[in-house]
């Protein structure tokens, strides 16, 4: 780390957050060996160390899916059990303290789509993530809601799980098995096939659970915040930024599509340190 | 204060896996179903089992724990017999009726469970098909509201449609009755004939009431322990059942 006119700039720095794809892998792994196993154990073939749940007892979205048929009959939606409540309540409180870092660290569907982007990079280079009118897109970002509405709805009026025939996450887990619908298969494919042009192309436009956590960006405790007196207005940050959030126009993110990756942090791309940080206090 | 990576990582580690081991030694981490439905919290049935929350992972004998209903008698309801009937896993019937172009499935289990043991049962909006031999049987107990006759009159599938006539998945047998095939033999009134049988042959509740000259018992109950337990021959009863199965299965 070196001072240029009064200002810390580092000479190497990470271009990435590297424990958060270490996270993403340890949970990707988790949930695809449970799922298998989960197949495994059908047949009566699991293996007894592993848990052998299915896939819905380990979505924390199963969980808000049956709020309202808790609330109401004190009974859950079938095929949701217990888990899904307990894991609904765990990344709540994981985001009302860091925004949702279940998206941007857990989700193992968010994590493919990353990866699947990693390609558009290497193709589009810049262009990469830059593709939808900047006129629609922030319209488009408010798709989710209406998707988290009409899931809630069908859930409460059906009492049974039907987005798990749209559900690509389900898709992703479950592709070998009779069970998925082939809409759901249809909705992963074009996921993973935009995520070559738009990063996490599902979570921004589509995620009813993403809209759901998405909320607690307007109030969490812990926030992205840019201190204006040493930021040197490069853009880095937002150009970074996998859900395209002018870090470098606010002083505090409050986005609602922010996923608490930290990537546009001094401690990755911003090369200024201690310039956007995550943190609870105010920044000069 | 500010977080970096590496603390962040770990909090979401010990958060979400720590959370998951404290709910598990408190016993709220079940991944699976309790196979025990959930109850009723008010009203004249609260602490009953709610049939509302049958699940397709349930068995016949699963719900006989936790219902006055016997894996016998939703087996003779919903046209199903094999090797153990209370083994038999609720979630199989839609394979076995796919054919017949009706959902008869959980929600059918359901709807059963509730008119045969009386508790409330929501069918507002929903269309809950039964096989016959489902709604002989409830038609037999004598006691359901003319909303659930009504009901079960437009949800009731065409007779000839049974499990009996379908594609039988694997490990199970369906019960013959309906059939079109000959059946001099298996129309035959035994010792282990039981009434609810008797009602899917076809032989009505008001002719089998006439002949053993007492209100129907339960359905699972063979023709001949009702017949010891009233201290009456079988043999007195055997031949007048006959005459009526013959009757409607020549
Ligand atoms: S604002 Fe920063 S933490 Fe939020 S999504 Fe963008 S890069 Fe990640």
């Amino acid at each position: 780390m070196f001072t240029v006119f009064g200002k810390r700039i580092r000479l190497f720095r990470p271009r990435s957050i590297w424990v958060r794809r270490v996270v993403q892998w340890v949970f990707f792994l988790l949930i695809a060996f449970i799922s298998v196993n989960h197949t495994l154990a059908e047949s009566g073939a699991g293996i007894p160390v592993l848990s052998s749940a299915s896939l819905h007892a380990v979505c924390p979205f199963g969980g808000v899916e049956t709020l309202y048929t808790f609330a109401a009959d004190g009974l859950l939606v079938r095929k949701i059990h217990d888990s899904s409540l307990v894991l609904a309540g765990i990344v709540l409180l994981l985001s009302i303290l860091f925004g949702p870092v279940f998206c941007g660290w857990v989700c193992p569907l968010g994590t493919v789509q990353e990866w699947a982007g990693k390609l558009g990079k290497r193709l589009f280079k810049r262009r990469y993530n830059h593709f939808v009118p900047a006129r629609i897109d922030p319209v488009l970002r408010y798709v989710r809601y209406g998707v988290l509405v009409w899931v809630l709805y069908i859930t409460a009026m059906s009492g049974t799980l039907i987005f798990e025939s749209y559900d690509p996450y389900f898709a992703l887990f479950n592709f070998w098995s009779t069970e998925v619908a082939w809409s759901a298969l249809a909705i992963l494919g074009a996921t993973l096939l935009l995520s070559v042009f738009v990063e996490r192309p599902w979570c921004k436009y589509a995620c009813p659970y993403g809209a759901f956590l998405g909320i607690t960006n307007l109030f969490r405790v812990f926030s992205i915040k840019r201190a204006e007196s040493t930021c040197k207005a490069d853009g880095a940050c937002s150009i970074m930024c996998p859900m395209n959030i002018p870090v470098d126009a606010v002083k505090v993110v409050r986005d609602h599509q922010c996923i608490s990756c930290l990537e546009c942090t001094s401690e990755a791309i911003c090369p200024v340190a201690k310039t956007v940080v995550f943190s609870t206090g105010g920044v000069k | 204060m500010t977080l970096t990576s590496k603390p962040l990582a770990l909090i979401v580690l010990v958060m979400l896996l720590g959370g998951i081991a404290f709910s598990s030694s408190m016993g709220w981490w079940t991944t699976e179903s309790s196979k025990q439905p959930a109850t009723f919290e008010e009203g004249e049935f609260a602490g009953q089992a709610n049939p509302a929350d049958i699940r397709g992972s349930y068995t016949f004998g699963d719900i006989a724990g936790s219902f006055a209903v016997t894996p016998e008698v939703l087996a003779q309801a919903f046209g199903v017999t094999g090797e153990d009937s209370s083994a038999f896993a609720i979630k199989e019937l839609e394979a076995i009726y796919l054919e017949s172009g009706y959902e008869i499935g959980t929600a059918s289990v359901r709807l059963f469970v509730a008119y045969y043991t009386g508790l409330p049962f929501e069918t507002a909006d929903q269309d809950i098909y039964l096989p016959r031999s489902a709604t002989d049987i409830l038609l037999s107990l004598g006691d359901l509201t003319p909303e659930q006759i009504g009901y079960l009159e437009k949800y009731t599938i065409p007779t000839g449609i049974t499990a009996a006539t379908l594609e039988p998945a694997v490990g199970l047998s369906p019960l013959p009755v309906d059939s079109s095939a000959p059946a001099s033999t298996e129309y035959s009134v035994k010792g282990k004939t039981t009434f609810g049988e008797l009602l899917s042959w076809g032989v009505s509740l008001e002719i089998i009431e006439g002949i053993i000259g007492a209100p129907m018992p339960d359905p699972a109950m063979t023709v001949k322990d009702f017949a010891s337990a009233g201290g009456l021959d079988f043999e007195t009863l055997r031949p007048a059942l006959q005459m009526e199965v013959d009757k409607v299965k020549p």
